[in-house]
């Protein structure tokens, strides 16, 4: 997996590069915008790292102007998260924001989970720490070992695993499960979350997937 | 004299202007039957010819001046208190960018209104200038706290976990500061208000830091329990209810539950597990910590203080409720 940083403060952008290297990440850095322009000429990356206030430009004009070709995957580094920023940059196409001070591992886990997502360049892999899905064959493995478990508990394991580490609110559970026109009973996203629980506890990752309750579901990532 | 009522002034002056006339109006009259009859009248006659024929029509007409005269003062000034009144209202609900018409005014009183436009627009400015400086503060203090935390990561042990919860709760503290200089910027000069509905920034919220609670061994739970919404400023109301989810999920013991209920009516509630809070205690904490160095390292001290602030802006209350352990944002008699 290859990042490009774009970051203005050297030794933060280096301490990242170091710190992803841990994670299987290698990095490129790129202290302005224009020297990230320079870089994705050159090379293909699988997502971008882009802090909001650089030197020559604001990181949402940037990402605006460059809106005509495909951009890998964007998490924007910003100071502040606030709601309005926040609105401004999923507009202009930022796909995750994380707030400083960030951990590492935090990054990490977004940056893998923005290449979990659907789209073009997703991984046809899915996964999350010991569990994996194969997106194509349809076909889940915890450590290896197949889980055996019905259709409609494998596309539950794809949504949360697409968005594992977060949560995954019940109503966006049900439109991926069911078509719109379908008989959705009150429980029956229950009944199969509590049925996947079961098999992901009898293949060895325990209190793995959480109920958050009157909100969602929450996979966790243990990479 | 430069200050009193106008309308008393002009009252003085009408009443001064009628009675000279009056006064002259009877010398004159005097004056013309003591020199035009023949034989010269007695004082005796003369007075009662002049009250006869002068000053019992004058007491009529000076009656009806005064009425007059007071209905005149009365419209003539009616634009002003009126512009008084539209003002004062516009003050207390206006947004940001609020200036007076001057055309609605009577041209003597438009060089105030536009004194008072220019008072108002370095008021915004200044609310700009605060909120742009808040911004910038952010962007520059962050960053390098960021890098201390990184730096931090390499180390292992206990020591370094101390110092990157000391740099955690540094840049909690910062988030803070910078939310009250906000806050300031708000209360000088305010940004329209969005429609809130207490279930959405419940569950928004939840669900944000629902990682958080399940890393540290607690749970987060929402109830709806009859929300109506209200207006307010979504980012000031997510940061009052994120700040006591904060404090709940610090203070509920491990494996316990924190929940968000939405509700009833234009509420929004945090339950924990913790030892509880009495309304002295509140109290205590909404007033304290203000000032940066009252507060407590971790920042926990300002937070009560600050939802408190962002409660009474809005014209809501921060309450407890002793009986079952909940802190309540009430926006209750908010219009929407």
């Amino acid at each position: 997996m290859r990042i490009l940083i774009v970051e203005d403060t050297a030794r933060l952008s280096a301490l990242l590069a170091e710190a992803l290297a841990k994670h299987g990440f290698a990095s490129d850095c790129a202290p302005t915008l224009a020297a990230a322009d320079e870089a994705i000429a050159v090379a293909s990356y699988d997502a971008i790292v882009l802090d909001l206030g650089l030197p020559d430009g604001d990181g949402l004009h940037w990402l605006d102007r460059r809106r005509s070709a495909p951009l890998p995957p964007v998490l924007a580094l910003t100071a502040r998260g606030t709601l309005a920023e926040r609105v401004a940059g999923l507009d202009a196409g930022v796909d995750d924001y994380l707030t400083k001070p960030f951990a590492a591992d935090e990054v990490a886990a977004r940056l893998r989970a923005l290449l979990r997502r659907p789209g073009p360049r997703a991984a046809p892999i899915l996964a999350a720490g010991p569990i994996s899905l194969d997106v194509a064959a349809r076909r889940a493995t915890v450590d290896g070992a197949a889980l055996e478990i019905s259709r409609r508990e494998l596309d539950l394991l794809e949504v949360l695993l697409r968005r594992a580490g977060s949560v995954v609110s019940k109503d966006a559970i049900e439109t991926a499960l069911y078509s719109f026109d379908a008989e959705v009973t009150p429980n029956a996203v229950e009944a199969i979350v509590s049925r996947l629980r079961k098999h992901l506890d009898e293949a060895g990752v325990t209190g793995a997937l959480h109920t958050i309750r009157g909100v969602g579901y929450l996979l966790e990532d243990r990479s | 004299m430069r200050s009193g009522s106008l309308g008393a002034r002009l009252a003085v002056g009408l009443g001064l202007v009628a009675v000279l006339g009056a006064l002259a109006l009877l010398g004159m009259v005097a004056l013309e039957y003591v020199v035009g009859s023949d034989p010269p009248l007695t004082a005796a006659q003369l007075a009662h010819e002049v009250a006869d024929h002068v000053v019992a029509p004058l007491i009529i007409l000076l009656g009806l001046v005064a009425i007059a005269g007071a209905m005149v003062i009365r419209t003539g000034l009616r634009p002003l208190s009126e512009a008084a009144i539209d003002v004062d209202r516009a003050a207390q609900t206006a947004p940001r960018g609020f200036r007076i018409d001057q055309d609605a005014l009577p041209s003597e009183a438009q060089p105030f209104a536009a004194a008072i436009n220019r008072l108002l627009g370095r008021l915004d400015a200044t609310a700009e200038a605060q909120e742009a400086f808040a911004a910038d503060a952010a962007h520059e203090l962050k960053t390098p706290l960021t890098i201390l935390s990184l730096e931090l990561e390499k180390f292992p042990g206990e020591m370094a976990t101390a110092l990157r919860d000391d740099v955690a709760a540094l840049s909690r503290l910062v988030d803070q500061l910078l939310l009250l200089a906000r806050l300031d910027a708000q209360t000088a000069a305010e940004t329209p208000r969005e429609t809130i509905d207490p279930k959405i920034i419940a569950t928004d919220l939840a669900g944000a830091l629902a990682p958080i609670a399940l890393k540290a061994g607690r749970h987060l739970a929402f109830e709806d329990a009859g929300a109506t919404a209200f207006s307010g400023h979504w980012e000031a109301v997510t940061a009052a209810l994120r700040n006591l989810v904060e404090n709940a999920l610090r203070i509920t013991p491990e494996a316990g539950t924190v929940t968000i209920i939405a509700g009833p009516g234009a509420r929004l509630r945090v339950r924990d597990e913790g030892p509880g809070l009495s309304p002295q205690r509140l109290a205590e904490l909404s007033k304290r910590g203000m000032r940066a160095d009252h507060a407590s390292p971790s920042g926990a001290g300002l937070g009560l203080a600050i939802v408190a602030r962002i409660m009474m802006a809005h014209g809501g209350a921060l309450r407890v409720d002793e009986s079952c352990r909940e802190l309540v944002l009430d926006f209750e008699g908010i219009r929407l």
